[in-house]
């Protein structure tokens, strides 16, 4: 009853995330605590609890939303018991399916302006039409292709002397009979190892190599770009992907600007996709020329924001309980 | 081809009155250098290797090129044909989402800590606390205080327990399962001095030889507290690494600052939290930053070293260095502390000749 009230009399800040695992919302929602701005926190876990579809947070009570996470783990009683079956993976992709139908009723009863990300481009991006928009705007992109035959790729190797194979969509990780898991990375094509790869294949996206000097990393958040250069160490582990990280050399992460043109060209492949925020990777080769790679609206910050003390999570706080203030101004 | 000497931001120069310091922040490393050092690199931040060549002159050329060959193979910077402008400097701000950070408490099984001051103060989303026991406790006493803070945010709980033949490394293991904020525990008074590791090596049981039977054994300053990080470092520029944003309940139930100083802020079962806070004496001590503080101010190791406002050298001047510093940044010479003639007063003072043997 009390809580009720309280619902009717101030809005809050919407804040879609995991229970587990979630040190950036869990920061940010201690930031919202200590200014004083009220936030419902849903975790997807949470669904699992819903009696009914009056549990869903009401529109009138959202000042703004800011969506990071879906959910880490469904409950461990919905784990399916026979493990490695072939209907398995066909049942775990049903349970999702059916998570996400409920989970993303949310995109649609809550007004899409709210919303720091337009949450139904943000599930539904593509990362080929993200390079096409960044070209688009004057950002130069790596040479990227999609292709289905050797033939094809002796071609292509005849102008960039390597390629890399990267997935269109995620990276997944893949697990075998004995639970040990294998993260799928990114993979050099090249004259050498040609002759491991077969006459005829799925479309796979290929693109030039990159002779990188070094990686940046930009977060993107109300306009604003707070950039990170990565450099993999000498280091032949994490010269393709930064991701593989190296726990004994790790790579340096230091703050970073961003050319201004850049940032500009940045700043409206975001507007354009309606984003407030996201992470953007971005490539530097040897004659300090910007590729551009791609963007992840739901980013980590956490690892841009410690190693350049960005305060980041302070700053997504601020952001959010700008648009609540805002709204509190307006229905007063 | 000119070359250049891009040191990363992360890495950075303290300068000392004798001897400076290079910490590598990311790393967590730091390397004593000599001034001369300090010199180069920081011309080198603004010069080609060939300018600063030509300006200490070419007698010189080897040990600066064994500088920058130190830089490069530690990875704390790299060479190029130019100085990246790009690579901008940390903004070395600190802040924290909760007025008071960590807290230690001096615990007294005769006090009820289930009381609303207690509860108001986790409720700040306090991220650290310290359980000092000073006397035999046993476990299934302290653990309630332990699990009081279940549904808090707080990360992190650091037991002190004193030596107890009839507590094994299972009964602690079984309070770190069941409480998993535990992350380190220290063992005072112990037969040796030991490290040893459990709940799959990710808690440390530190043993100690020395006692920790009161607060006074508190604001020792050695080179193996030394910590190089982002943390210390930033909060270091702007404020009291001992004191700022700390809180303390005492072995009585009184609030302090920390357990050492004089100054208390009433008992937590009397006195509000928000009173507490907004005493002004609470944070008196709080902006005194190491540069500002004497001695300290031309040490090299003023950025990886915590500081101590209870103990001072010069009690009645609250700028001097920590009394319990052996350390002399003008001749770079560790002495033992308590043998300076010139402390003997200032020990007097606290009452800490008893503490040395
Ligand atoms: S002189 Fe000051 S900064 Fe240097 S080691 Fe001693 S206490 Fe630390």
């Amino acid at each position: 009853m009390g809580n009720k009230i309280a619902l009717l009399m101030s809005r809050k800040i919407l804040i879609l995330s995991q229970a587990y695992l979630e040190t950036t919302t869990d920061a940010v929602c201690q930031w919202l605590d200590y200014y004083q701005v009220p936030f419902l926190r849903l975790n997807g876990e949470d669904l699992f609890q819903w009696e009914s579809l009056d549990a869903i947070p009401q529109n009138e009570d959202i000042a703004a939303v800011w969506y990071r996470r879906k959910v880490f783990q469904f409950p461990s009683k919905y784990s399916l018991k026979k493990e490695h079956t072939p209907t398995n993976y066909t049942l775990k992709r049903f349970l999702i399916d059916e998570f996400n139908g409920l989970h993303s009723l949310l995109f649609h009863t809550i007004d899409r302006q709210k919303w720091l990300n337009d949450p139904v481009i943000e599930d539904n991006l593509n990362k080929l039409h993200v390079l096409m928009l960044a070209k688009e705007y004057g950002l130069q992109i790596p040479f990227t292709e999609v292709v289905t035959r050797k033939t094809s790729v002796v071609a292509l190797l005849e102008q960039h002397p390597e390629l890399i194979v990267k997935p269109l969509g995620e990276c997944i990780m893949v697990e075998d009979e004995n639970d040990t898991k294998f993260k799928m990375l990114t993979v050099v094509v090249n004259a050498s190892n040609l002759h491991r790869m077969p006459d005829q294949f799925f479309p796979s996206m290929v693109q030039e190599k990159v002779e990188k000097k070094y990686e940046v990393r930009a977060f993107y958040l109300d306009g604003a770009f707070y950039s990170m250069a990565i450099f993999s160490q000498n280091n032949q582990k994490t010269k393709d992907d930064f991701r593989n990280y190296d726990q004994e050399r790790p790579n340096r992460t230091v703050p970073y600007q961003l050319p201004a043109d850049v940032e500009g060209k940045l700043r409206k492949v975001m507007q354009e996709l309606h984003f407030g925020t996201g992470s953007i990777d971005l490539m530097v080769d040897r004659h300090g020329a910007y590729y551009f790679l791609e963007v992840n609206p739901a980013g980590q910050f956490g690892m841009v924001s410690f190693p350049c003390n960005y305060y980041l999570e302070k700053k997504m706080a601020q952001v959010l309980s700008k648009a609540y203030l805002y709204e509190k101004e307006i229905h007063q | 081809m000119m070359e250049f000497l891009n040191i990363y931001a992360n890495c950075q120069l303290v300068h000392g009155a004798n001897m400076s310091l290079l910490c590598d922040l990311q790393l967590h490393k730091f390397y004593h250098i000599p001034n001369d050092t300090f010199e180069v690199l920081q011309y080198l931040k603004q010069h080609s290797i060939q300018d600063c060549i030509a300006h200490f002159g070419e007698d010189n050329q080897e040990a600066i090129d064994s500088y920058i060959h130190f830089v490069v193979k530690k990875e704390m910077g790299f060479i190029d044909d130019r100085l990246l402008e790009q690579l901008i400097p940390i903004d070395f701000q600190w802040d924290r989402f909760t007025p008071v950070t960590n807290v230690i408490l001096e615990y007294n099984e005769r006090l009820n800590y289930a009381n609303k001051f207690v509860g108001d103060l986790f409720d700040l989303n306090v991220q650290a606390l310290e359980i000092r026991c000073y006397h035999t406790v046993q476990l299934d006493h302290l653990l309630p205080l332990v699990e009081m803070f279940n549904d808090k945010t707080l990360r992190v709980i650091k037991l002190i327990l004193p030596y107890d033949g009839s507590i094994s490394l299972n009964d602690l293991e079984t309070v770190v399962k069941k409480n998993p904020r535990v992350k380190s525990i220290w063992i005072h008074d112990a037969p040796e001095h030991k490290v040893e590791k459990i709940f799959n090596d990710t808690v440390a049981v530190v043993s100690l030889a020395r006692p920790i039977n009161a607060c006074t054994a508190c604001g020792e300053i050695s080179s193996s507290y030394f910590q190089s990080n982002m943390e210390l470092f930033s909060e270091s520029q702007h404020y009291n690494t001992c004191l700022n944003r700390k809180l303390s309940i005492d072995y009585n139930g009184y609030i302090r600052n920390c357990p050492s100083m004089e100054q208390h802020f009433g008992h937590m079962e009397e006195v509000e939290l928000s009173a507490v806070l907004k005493d002004p004496l609470l944070k008196e001590y709080w902006g005194i930053r190491k540069d500002d503080i004497d001695t300290c101010r031309d040490c090299e190791f003023r950025h990886v070293c915590t500081d101590c406002r209870a103990y001072l050298e010069e009690p009645e001047n609250r700028y001097s260095k920590p009394l319990k510093c052996g350390y002399s940044p003008y001749t770079n010479e560790w002495d033992v502390w308590s043998e300076n003639p010139l402390k003997q007063a200032a020990m007097d003072h606290y009452g800490l000749r008893s503490l040395v043997k």
